[in-house]
Order: C-alpha cells, then structure tokens, then sequence
C-alpha cells in the first residue's frame, strides 16, 4: 500500500571560512565609454557566479549587468581569491568587488564634481549617469565622464579592494567565539509516498524557503536551491560508496552508484526569505552549500510520518525502509496463544 | 542490382576503416558549429539597478551552442597524455616500484613516481597526503606511479606494466575501532585521532537534571561523491624558462598555486594556474591533484601533458563526503523546550585529512541546530581510516548533522505528542539568540523561513 507522509527539516549555515582569514581582492577597470572589466580570481564552476559578482559591480558603477566584463581564474591576471568554496563566493569576493567599484567610482566622482560644479561627496551613480544627489537633472552619461577622466584628466578609472570577514578565534577548550561573520536560515518541506510492501520511497513534492540576505540574482538562487535540493535527494535515498572486504570500491561507476536524474525530482516551490544582511554586498550572503542541507532530513521525517519508522542510517533505500517496516511489524504483532 | 551491392559493402567497409581512422586521429580543428551572429541580449542584463535582476549568464549560450572549452576540449600542439596507477590495494607498504618495463612501452615519453617529486604531500591544513605514495599506501585509490604517452590508451597500456611489490598492512575500515588505542595507527602518530572540537556552553548536567524527558538515538551517514559533470582534468605546460602553465579544474587557484609552488619547491611566480571554466566543483576540486605530477612529466618531457580522470579515478581518487557517526542525547522539558543537548560526532576521515578540521569545525558548530540550547557539550573526532579520504563537500558536515538534529526532533515531537513544526518554532532561534560559539546572531530569520516553507507546502491542511 502507497502511504504518504509530509516532513519539515530547517537548518542554519555559516558563510566563509571556520575562523581562518579568507581575503578576497578584485579590481574594476571602467572603460572609456563606460562599460567595465572585472578582475577576480574567483573560479566559475556552474553556479552562476560570475554573473552575480557582475551584478554587484554593475550596481556600484550605476550600470547594466551586461555592461560588465568579467575576467576571471587566472593567477597571472587576476587578483587574490580564497576561492569559490565554504558558500563565499557573493559574501565575500562580492564584498571585494563592491569596495573595488566604490574606489573606480571615487575617481569618477572626483573628474564629474568640477564639471557638475558640486563637491565629490554630493554624487551618485544612477542609470548609467553621474548625476548630483537630489538633482537628477544635473547629470553626465557615465560614458563621458570616464572618457574625461581617461583622456583628459590622465586618471583612468581603476579600482581595487580586498575583503576579510571579521572573526574572532574560538576557545580551544571550550569553542566559544565569533567563528562566521554571517549565517544563513532555511527550511525545506517534503512529501513522500511510501510503499510499505517494497519499501520504495517517492519524492513527490518539496517546498523550500531559503536566507540568503538580498537575493542578487533570485533566478540564480531558485537553481542553487533546485540543484542542492537533487543533491540532498540522492544523499537522502540513494547515493551510497560500497567497499568490499579489502578495502576497494565497489561501485566506482554511474551505473551501480545511482545518483537522481530529472526523472527522480519532485515538483520544487522555492522561496526566497527577504533578509538584508549589512555587513554582505547590497545586503547578500550566500545560497550554495545550504541548499543540499535540510533535504535529506525533511525526507526522513516525511518518511516517519508515512510509515512510523525511523530511519537512522543514510541513505534510505527500499532495502532499510522495508527492513524498518516489518521490524516495526514485527514488535507490533501481538502473539496469540494457541487455544490448549 | 548487382552493383549497388558492391557499392554498398565498398561503404561499409571504407566507413569501418574510417571509424578506425577516427579513433587514430588527434583531435584536430573542431566541427564548425552555426550559431547566431546577432546576439539579443536579455532585458534583465541591461536594466539598472542590476541587483535583484534575473540576468541571465552569459556563459549560458557558450554552453548551449558548444562553445565552452573544458580542459577535455583543449588541446595544444605536441600534447600527450598522462595516466595514473591506482593502488588497488588499501593499506601496504610499498617494497619497490619497476617502471622500466613501462618505459619500453610503444609511445611511452616518460613515468614518474613518487620519489622524483621534489616536495611529496600537500594538505590544506595537514600536509599528511602524498601526491604519488612512495612509501606506504593509504587507500585503494592511492596513486603510485603516473605514465606520459602519445595517446591515453597508451599510456593505459603502460601502466598494466609498472611492477609493484607491496607488503600488505592491517586495514582499518571502522571509524570507531581505528579511534581505539590498540587499533593500527595509520600515518604512525600517537593516535588515529588526527582532529577534535569541543564546544562547551552552559551546565549541561545541570540541563539534563532539569529536563522531564532525555533522548537518545545514534545516527550515521555514508560516504558519497560529489560527481561533477567534468571530472578532474589539467594541462601542464613546463617552458623553456622554467615557467610551468597549468590549465586545471580547480575551484581555488591562489591556495592552489601555492600548494603546487611547495611541491614543486618553485617559486609561486613561476606558476600559473588558469581554470576559466570549471563543470562543477561542489568541493571536491577544492585542492590540488594531479597537478604537481603532470607539471613534472612535462618537464620531462617537453610536451604539454593532459590529464583527465575517468570516473573510476573520480571516485577512487577524489575526495568523497564524511561518513559521520553521530551520538544525541537531548534533554526535554514536558512543554517541549530544549533543557540540555550532549553530542558526539565522528567524522570517518578517510586515508589523509585533506579538509577534514574545517568539516569537523562546521559540524561540531551546526551540530545543536538553529535552536536555543542554554546547555550544550559538543565533542567531536575526525579519524584516519584505510579508505577513500574524505574531504570538503558540499554543505561541510551540515547535511550529516542536520539529518540528526532534525530526525531526533521529530522523534522527540513524536514522543511528546507536539506537532513538528511547532516544536520547532518554540525552539527556534531569535534575533540576538547566542550561538553555540556564543555569538550573537543578528538579522535571524529561522521562523520566516519554517513559515514561508510550510505555508507553501499547505502543512497545515496537508491530509494524508
């Protein structure tokens, strides 16, 4: 028999580095007509990334994101970065990239302000123009100030920053300390069928709502949570690395060692938390890793709810599921004494 | 009639030597591929403000049409190809390596193993891993010597000659035996114990003497890989000045330079690492490899040598996620509120530590859950194993712990007769809730997120 079940699993994440320094440096070169190129030594590994530093840049300098170039993962040309690991890349690498634009734009301002006759500080940049707080009538296309300053004034619009989250050590004996700069929330909901004669589970329905400060990019974020989310599924029901008795994989291949497909995904609802983080860039933290936290968990409970039992030894296969079951049976199953 | 017979059989059988031809061939000018010459940019890259706008990756259309070069996909003039011989045993001393009969293998340019490496281990926090074991071999993916020929079924063929004499060492599979004080010590220290965590908060006999009820229940997790679409793959390129070039599909290349710079005892601005676009890293591309080893065979060489791992050696060789054992002990008070929680983690760390005190670390930290626990004792172990090593992953111990908290709350909620969500949101932390480090928690929006979860999922009227 098919039973359902519904289950809630909800997690924290930090984002960055445990304690260590984890610096990131960017630079931001404006070009003559106002478009720029972004150096970072951050590495684009499919999460959309480089799209997102992009956005930050974009977004300092007043401009599109497709006016921003981004040059990246070379350590010939391009600046310091701790990499894209421990959730950090937007928080902290995008932070560097903020500050790298800020200091572009410092000389922008400093060439815009004697012909806007206005000081620096009364600047802003807005739709592709520096215009003067409050009188947005009083404005220069971007493009002719950073002609100005490249070609009149000799002062090309370069900027360069770095950026460490603050931490502070924790206490060997006791771990008390600041070890993150920033953390992460998220809950992820889900419904499963359960056959309580094969043991199968079925992921048919997940929810998730995720933290993740302000949401740069919320098409990015959506396919981090959908990715993590087949991630935490196979985590959850099938993914398993078997050893023989000597010590050597058993399933060192895509065939034996089954890992969800499209096929296996469930219907996903995402939703973004609104949360404004100020110490990340424009109020971001980070989505990666925490995506492919609580879904094993939800799933687990989903299945206790459908069939009582509970499983605590990952991955769930039918194998477990079903041995769980009948133990449960088992116990359950009250002796009748044959009549004498 | 006839005629068109033969005509048939002539294609068929000039076809068949074609596709030999092909498989013969060095990759050569690839396909052209048509694609749009003009490109329409999306509305959301060209508004301001940029952020919040669901720009789309320019990237996107490289991969759509093709265009993308992966490591698998270059190819420099003169360029051979490297393969490594795994082990295949666990745990073994190594008595001696013969390569000579490899190196008389047609289209063999050179082998290293490794003793010739000027600087043999690298780690992210310990240096305990060897980048060719030259001594003992730790895990059954252990490489011990790596082979540069013209083509990779070569270099294949050559490794199957390489002789090796091992002498076999007791194997430690279990995390719990290998923590015990007569178990077989791995990298020879004092103990397989290479990492512990302690976090301390609160009076946590106290708590538990305070709780109506007290939970216990052990969970474990297993090991799995990350299976990115592109495995781990590099070109080295060693020039004339002694400048070595690596294309390689690592996630950190500053920390990753550097490793490589130390083994290769160079110094780190004569190496230059390029990884322009990676097909997935999900941490398993977070240190180096094979890296250090092709930049040698180089040398030797004088070719551009390309390595890419099969998806045998992706899961033989690479790093996997931590197996954990987890042990919960959580006291209750009859209203549902978290008095005490005691915790015990071990991390099944595999052959070499790699990056298993950072995941340890995160574990130990993320291990009470997003919940006020006024008394809390974390203690936490990461521990040598004769097995594939473990190392960053995805989520760095949050998936493991957070299957147990959250499985052990819902057994307690059953327990107590409270609705899971309820119990959770009496729990949950608040603005300015201590962490376990004792940190304030700012900006903390664990309730919205259990209520945006569970409102779209339609908890409340949810019927079975």
């Amino acid at each position: 028999m098919i039973r359902r079940g519904k289950g809630v699993g909800c997690m924290w994440y930090p984002i960055g580095f445990t304690v260590a320094a984890n610096p990131s440096a960017a630079t931001v070169k404006v070009n003559e007509d106002g478009t720029a190129t972004l150096l970072t030594g951050t590495v684009e590994t499919g999460q959309g990334s480089l799209t997102v530093l992009a956005q930050i840049a974009a977004e300092e300098l007043g401009v599109s994101t497709d006016d921003i170039h981004v040059v990246s993962a070379d350590t010939d040309t391009t600046p310091m970065d701790t990499g894209a690991i421990a959730s950090r890349t937007t928080y902290v690498t995008g932070n560097a990239i903020k500050l790298a634009a800020e200091n572009a734009k410092k000389i922008l301002f400093e060439v815009a302000a004697p012909l806007l006759d206005v000081q620096p500080n009364q600047l802003e940049a807005v739709d592709r123009k520096i215009q003067v707080q409050y009188f947005p009538q009083r404005c220069l296309p971007i493009a002719d100030v950073a002609l100005q300053a490249q070609f009149v004034m000799g002062r090309p619009p370069i900027g360069s920053a770095s950026y460490n989250p603050p931490t502070v050590g924790m206490d060997p004996e006791t771990g008390q300390g600041k070890p993150f700069s920033t953390y992460v929330y998220a809950t992820q909901c889900a419904e499963v069928e359960v056959d309580d004669e094969t043991g199968e589970v079925d992921v048919i329905y997940m929810s998730a709502a995720h933290d993740c400060g302000t949401a740069i990019n919320p098409m990015l974020v959506e396919g981090q949570i959908e990715g993590g989310i087949s991630m935490g599924i196979g985590f959850a029901l099938q993914e398993e690395m078997l050893f023989d008795d000597k010590g050597r994989q058993l399933n060192p291949n895509l065939t034996n060692y089954i890992m969800p497909t499209s096929l296996d995904m469930p219907e996903i609802d995402v939703d973004i938390v609104e949360n404004f983080d100020p110490t990340g860039p424009f109020g971001a933290k980070g989505v990666g890793e925490p995506t492919a936290v609580p879904t094993a968990a939800a799933i687990c409970n989903a299945i206790f709810d459908a069939v009582g039992v509970r499983i605590t030894s990952l991955p769930a296969t039918a194998e477990k599921v079903l041995r769980a079951i009948k133990e449960k049976n088992n116990s359950e199953q009250k002796f009748i004494p044959a009549a004498e | 009639m006839a005629d068109d017979v033969k005509v048939a059989e002539k294609t068929e059988k000039l076809e068949s030597l074609r596709k030999i031809d092909d498989n013969l061939r060095l990759p050569s000018v690839p396909e052209r591929i048509a694609f749009p010459k003009e490109i329409g940019v999306s509305a959301a890259r060209m508004q301001t403000p940029a952020v919040g706008q669901r720009a789309t990756r320019p990237d996107g259309r490289m991969h759509g049409l093709g265009q993308t070069k992966y490591i698998d996909d270059m190819f420099f003039p003169g360029m051979i190809h490297a393969k490594i011989k795994r082990a295949g045993i666990a745990h073994a001393k190594i008595k001696s390596i013969d390569v000579s009969e490899a190196e008389k293998m047609p289209g063999v340019m050179a082998t290293l193993i490794g003793s010739e490496i000027p600087v043999n281990s690298f780690g992210p926090s310990l240096q305990d891993q060897p980048l060719l074991a030259d001594d003992v071999v730790r895990h059954a993916g252990d490489g011990v010597a790596a082979v540069a020929a013209v083509t990779e079924q070569q270099a294949l063929d050559a490794l199957d000659k390489i002789k090796i004499e091992y002498e076999e060492l007791p194997n430690v599979f279990d995390p719990v035996e290998a923590m015990k004080e007569n178990a077989y010590k791995i990298h020879n220290n004092e103990s397989n114990i290479y990492a512990t965590k302690t976090i301390m908060k609160g009076d946590i006999e106290k708590g538990f003497a305070d709780s109506d009820f007290i939970f216990e229940r052990t969970f474990t997790t297993q090991m799995v890989e990350h299976v990115p679409m592109e495995p781990h793959a590099s070109i080295g390129q060693w020039d004339a000045n002694g400048r070595v070039t690596l294309h390689s599909s690592l996630g950190r290349i500053t920390l990753g330079r550097a490793d490589i710079a130390r083994t290769l005892e160079l110094p780190i601005n004569r190496v230059r690492v390029i990884a322009t676009v990676v097909g997935g890293n999900f941490g398993g591309k977070n240190e180096i490899t094979t890296e250090p080893i092709i930049a040698l065979l180089s040398k030797k060489t004088g070719r551009p040598v390309k390595c890419v791992f099969t998806r045998e050696d992706e899961f033989i060789s690479s790093t996997t996620r931590h197996p954990f054992v987890m042990e919960y002990k959580t006291g209750m008070s009859k209203e549902g509120k978290i008095m005490a929680r005691k915790v015990r983690l071990i991390c099944d760390g595999g052959a070499y530590c790699s990056w298993s005190e950072t995941t340890l670390g995160k574990a130990c930290i993320l291990s009470a859950g997003p919940y006020n626990i006024e008394n809390l004792h974390v203690d936490a172990y990461a521990v040598y194993t004769t097995k594939t090593m473990t190392g960053a992953m995805r989520g760095f111990g949050a998936p493991q712990v957070c299957f147990a908290y959250e499985s052990h709350m819902d057994d307690m909620a059953a327990e107590l007769g409270i609705e899971p969500l309820e119990i959770r949101l009496q729990n949950a932390f608040n603005e300015g809730s201590a962490s376990p480090t004792g940190q304030v928690l700012e900006a903390v929006v664990v309730r919205d997120s259990l209520e945006m979860a569970t409102e779209r999922f339609g908890w409340k009227e949810w019927q079975r």
